[in-house]
């Protein structure tokens, strides 16, 4: 924490989450690699801000801040782990699927959550399924664009400027829109995800959930021929 | 034989080709002089040589082709691509129909204006390690006198170059950039001197201001921002702090030829955030010095913000304006800092005439009638942090805002951001960053970040008009005599406003934003042409012909 805190947290953050230089929470989730991610912080990235650590960093300082913002990202459970994973992939399917990618397959409304268990802890995870996070992810902000005529469309918004917003309806089409054209461009309250409180979801079969989001480490996309 | 005949058949042919173009459009004298940088933006529009177009940093073009009625009519003409990675922060120069332009990397062009192509390119080799450049390996802008172009190095260097060939003419090191130095800003050619300053306030370095003779490179004088033992205002930094408190300057000042003063905003004091090892105001960081350009001994000083905390530079651009102020003509000098408030001070002496927040400040409200602002409780940065507005990249920051003489308005990009700081004990080591602290945004829902350009009457404090942005912009500012000001979203949408009004008439979106870039303007072969740098492009602009014919 302190090496972070000392080199890192100026530029991304006390929290990581970015100030002036990028998020570097969500580097696991994009797919980023342990390996990878060290050589990132030996070289720094070339001819941008981001410098080496110096070749006065031994290697386990090095991995020393990639173990503290890990940390960060998804802190390690405190409690042993509980619930049933094959029984939550059965209710993900059944409940979520039609929104969030798992390994290739599902909606792409939400987020895809191939390698969710790295990215996130199990505290996140509970907060977010029973609707306990304010606002929305940026690129997953909800927004209802109302043509001229016809219905309005909802969505999440992907890009927005001025003068237009891009984007994907809840029938998965993605499209720009011009402001000026439009009856009204409005950001929704309510987040596109419903919220699933004990009403939805027992406590044992949120565990259940959990514990496979947990299990969630991302898969290799390569085609064997 | 044969071949000399020929040839001077050819020159003669030539000259009377350039004969037939002196007619149309007469050449200027081969030498930049003094008196054109003293003259700034003429009314034909000819040319653009220093970083705010004159002295005062007004920004502000007498041309009045392009027009409110017009505007939208503005076509592109070519685009520049700088084929290095990074992005512009530069204040293009034009003379003679040719562009002169410092990019990242420490590369530069001269670039002919008619068509974006090519005249020379530049290139200076980064150090391989070592280069501390805080944030971006930018550069903004060239200085030019007689034939030599001026540029500061991101390893702290002050080069001269050959306007003709980009051949280096001399190289004068500043500082040992592995020390933290480096230098990003547009020199300030002042009297055959060239003025630089250094960046480095995160890394324990302690700034300067330096005069070099434009044509030996040889130093004139230094001005340290931070007094040494003995001096006035040494004793404001407890201990040996001043060694490495930083106070860099790496935005440029302003020059007024009749005070003979040199006007020049200074960075925050190192460590940026814990405070404790630097007890007192920390003289001179986060000010506003005035320097005599000969001697450079300083002859007032005003400090926006005793004993700095948030990171708030004061490196914002001076801007220079004669006002007449409870029926009195004032000599002043308007400034929008970085701490969220907005300043107009006497610059024959440093006194406050007005200072008012500009942007929502939790840190002080107001200015006390001792010009120092009015601390509030509660708004020191810790371990546990707290929520003070502006958040570090502040009220506004080195983006340059203009001043518009005929409406007496002062136009500036604002941004209404809040942020949780951070502090703890920092340990310095020579060359590595030196903060102490951190901040964290703030994304409560009632805590929508926002940016607007603001019109703000700089005899009230008041604000005349503002546009909103989605977010919080970064671009620089131009206006022009035609009631126009051009402006850019970080969105990458460029933006023409009427500036009596607010309104927006013409926008185009470059698909990079004007990050502390400004557009500049002037007349071509008979057309005003507006040029905006923005990310990795250049792109010139301008009406049809037509239409610039029948205005």
């Amino acid at each position: 924490m302190g090496i972070f805190r000392a080199r890192c947290a100026d530029c991304h953050g006390i929290d990581a989450r970015g100030i002036r230089g990028p998020d570097i929470t969500r580097v696991w989730a994009e797919g980023r690699t342990d390996g990878g991610l060290f050589q990132t912080l030996r070289n720094g990235v070339p001819n941008t801000e981001m410098p080496s650590v110096g070749a006065r960093t031994p290697d386990v300082e090095v991995w020393q801040i990639l173990a503290y913002v890990r940390t960060l990202a998804a802190p390690a459970p405190n409690d042993p782990p509980r619930g049933n994973a094959q029984n939550g992939e059965r209710i993900f399917r059944a409940n979520c699927a039609s929104c969030h990618q798992v390994n290739g397959k599902g909606g792409r409304l939400g987020p895809d959550l191939s390698r969710i268990g790295a990215a996130r802890a199990r505290d996140a995870l509970v907060n977010q399924i029973v609707g306990a996070v304010e606002g929305s992810r940026l690129g997953y902000e909800p927004v209802t664009v109302t043509p001229q005529e016809g219905q309005p469309i909802h969505g999440v918004k992907k890009n927005e400027d001025l003068f237009s917003v891009q984007i994907m309806d809840t029938r998965e089409r993605i499209q720009g829109y011009e402001k000026e054209k439009m009856k009204a461009v409005a950001d929704d309250k309510k987040s596109a995800m419903p919220a699933f409180g004990p009403d939805r979801l027992s406590q044992s079969d949120l565990d259940d959930v959990v514990r496979y989001l947990q299990g969630l480490r991302g898969f290799d996309p390569a085609v064997r021929q | 034989m044969r071949a000399t005949i020929a040839r001077l058949v050819w020159i003669a042919g030539l000259s009377a080709l350039v004969g037939a173009a002196v007619a149309a459009q007469q050449a200027p004298p081969p030498q930049v002089s003094e008196q054109e940088l003293l003259d700034g933006l003429k009314a034909d529009g000819s040319r653009w040589l220093t970083f705010g177009g004159d002295y005062a940093n007004h920004r502000h073009s007498p041309l009045t082709a392009i027009t409110p009625a017009n505007v939208n009519r503005l076509m592109p003409q070519w685009t520049f691509q700088t084929g290095t990675l990074g992005n512009f922060e530069t204040t293009p120069l034009l003379r003679d129909n040719v562009l002169y332009v410092t990019g990242p990397q420490n590369v530069a062009w001269a670039i002919d204006a008619r068509t974006g192509r090519q005249i020379w390119r530049y290139r200076r080799e980064l150090p391989a390690t070592g280069l501390t450049a805080c944030c971006g390996l930018v550069n903004r802008g060239f200085g030019v006198l007689g034939d030599k172009l001026f540029m500061t190095t991101l390893d702290a260097h002050l080069l001269a170059l050959d306007m003709k060939t980009g051949a280096i003419a001399w190289d004068a090191t500043l500082e040992d950039y592995k020390r933290g130095y480096a230098s990003t800003l547009a020199p300030l050619v002042v009297k055959g001197k060239v003025i630089v300053g250094v960046a480095g306030g995160e890394y324990g370095i302690r700034g300067f201001l330096d005069a070099y003779d434009a044509q030996t490179g040889k130093r004139a004088w230094r001005f340290y921002t931070i007094p040494g033992p003995g001096e006035p205002g040494h004793t404001t930094w407890s201990g040996d702090s001043w060694q490495r408190g930083g106070a860099g300057l790496w935005v440029t000042g302003a020059y007024d030829p009749e005070l003979n003063l040199l006007y020049y905003g200074t960075g925050n004091p190192g460590p940026d955030y814990h405070s404790d090892s630097r007890e007192g105001d920390n003289l001179y960081s986060c000010s506003l010095v005035a320097i005599d350009a000969d001697t450079g001994k300083i002859r007032w000083h005003y400090q926006f913000t005793p004993h700095d905390v948030h990171d708030w530079d004061a490196t914002e651009v001076p801007v220079l304006a004669d006002l007449t102020i409870a029926g009195q003509a004032r000599k002043v000098v308007m400034f929008a800092n970085r701490n969220g408030f907005y300043y107009t001070l006497d610059r024959t002496n440093g006194k406050l005439i007005l200072g008012k927040p500009f942007v929502a400040t939790t840190w002080a409200k107001q200015i006390d009638s001792d010009g120092r602002p009015h601390l509030e409780p509660g708004q020191l940065p810790d371990e546990k942090g707290e929520i003070t507005c502006p958040d570090i990249t502040g009220g506004t920051n080195f983006w340059p805002p203009t001043y518009d003489p005929s409406s007496h308005l002062f136009f500036v990009n604002a941004r209404e951001v809040c942020a949780m700081f951070y502090a703890w004990k920092p340990e310095y080591k020579e060359g590595d960053r030196f903060t102490g602290g951190a901040a964290q945004r703030v994304t409560a829902s009632d805590r929508k970040a926002y940016g607007a350009l603001r019109a703000i009457d700089p005899i009230t404090g008041e604000r005349r008009w503002q546009f909103e942005y989605l977010t919080p912009s970064t671009a620089g500012l131009l206006s022009t005599a035609s009631g126009l000001i051009f402006s850019g979203d970080a969105e990458g949408n460029l933006l023409a406003l009427d500036s009596r009004s607010g309104t927006l008439l013409w926008r185009y979106q470059m698909g990079a934003t004007m990050h502390g870039t400004s557009p500049i303007t002037y007349m071509l072969d008979g057309r005003q042409h507006v040029l905006v740098p923005a990310g990795t492009t250049l792109t010139a602009w301008a009406l049809p012909p037509e239409a610039s014919a029948t205005r």
